[in-house]
């Protein structure tokens, strides 16, 4: 399947932003057709991503997914960039990887 | 956001202990994510507010701009912001969200 602009849209701003360690972006707008906020096409609406960065160190988890939508906004300001309609998000720092569930 | 709108969303955050922002409601919620903390609530036995974002254009683009958050659903407590769907549900999992109510005194 070809990389929706959306999921570049993704790699670039957090990659630029947070200097992650490790980003892993997965698709899953496939699952999410017909809901409020997908797209016909099964992708670039909703996404799971799961980074590790040292950006994230000391934060709570409300200040890390803030960093993390900060670095996705449009440039109107309010919502998600490139028709990003949900994020499920793990935000890691590096070292508690070892701890994940 | 204008001043009404700011003042509306305050007014139901208030309204009780516990108040989810979330798409349809729990009985018929409109969205995988506001469903999942909806269950989770009602898992728990907690009373909550549930104020429908898709019955009002202000408050669901408001919300984002008063929580600084912008997606859908977003919890609060005690006035609080706790977070949204991912944040919810690991909070749940780790025993740090019932933690969290019972040192806000709500009955579970």
């Amino acid at each position: 399947m070809p990389v929706s602009a959306a999921e570049t849209f993704l790699q670039k701003r957090l990659c630029d932003s947070l200097a992650p360690q490790e980003l892993e972006i997965v698709d899953e707008s496939h699952r999410h057709i017909g809901h409020a906020g997908a797209n016909a096409s099964g992708v670039g609406s909703h996404f799971r991503v799961r980074i590790v960065a040292g950006a994230f160190e000391g934060l709570s988890r409300v200040q890390r997914h803030r960093l993390v939508y900060r670095a996705l906004r449009d440039e109107a300001g309010g919502a998600l960039g490139c028709g990003i309609h949900a994020l499920e998000l793990i935000a890691l720092s590096p070292g508690e990887e070892s701890s994940e569930a | 956001m204008n001043t009404q709108t700011h003042e509306r969303i305050a007014n139901e955050i208030s309204k009780q202990d516990v108040v989810l922002f979330m798409k349809g409601t729990p009985q018929a919620p409109q969205c995988g994510f506001s469903s999942q903390v909806a269950q989770l609530l009602a898992h728990l036995g907690v009373n909550f507010h549930s104020v429908n974002v898709l019955e009002d254009d202000d408050i669901r683009n408001g919300i984002k701009q008063y929580s600084d958050w912008p997606t859908i659903p977003q919890l609060y407590i005690k006035g609080e912001f706790v977070g949204g769907c991912d944040i919810v549900r690991e909070m749940f999992q780790s025993g740090e969200l019932q933690q969290h109510l019972a040192e806000k005194k709500i009955v579970t």
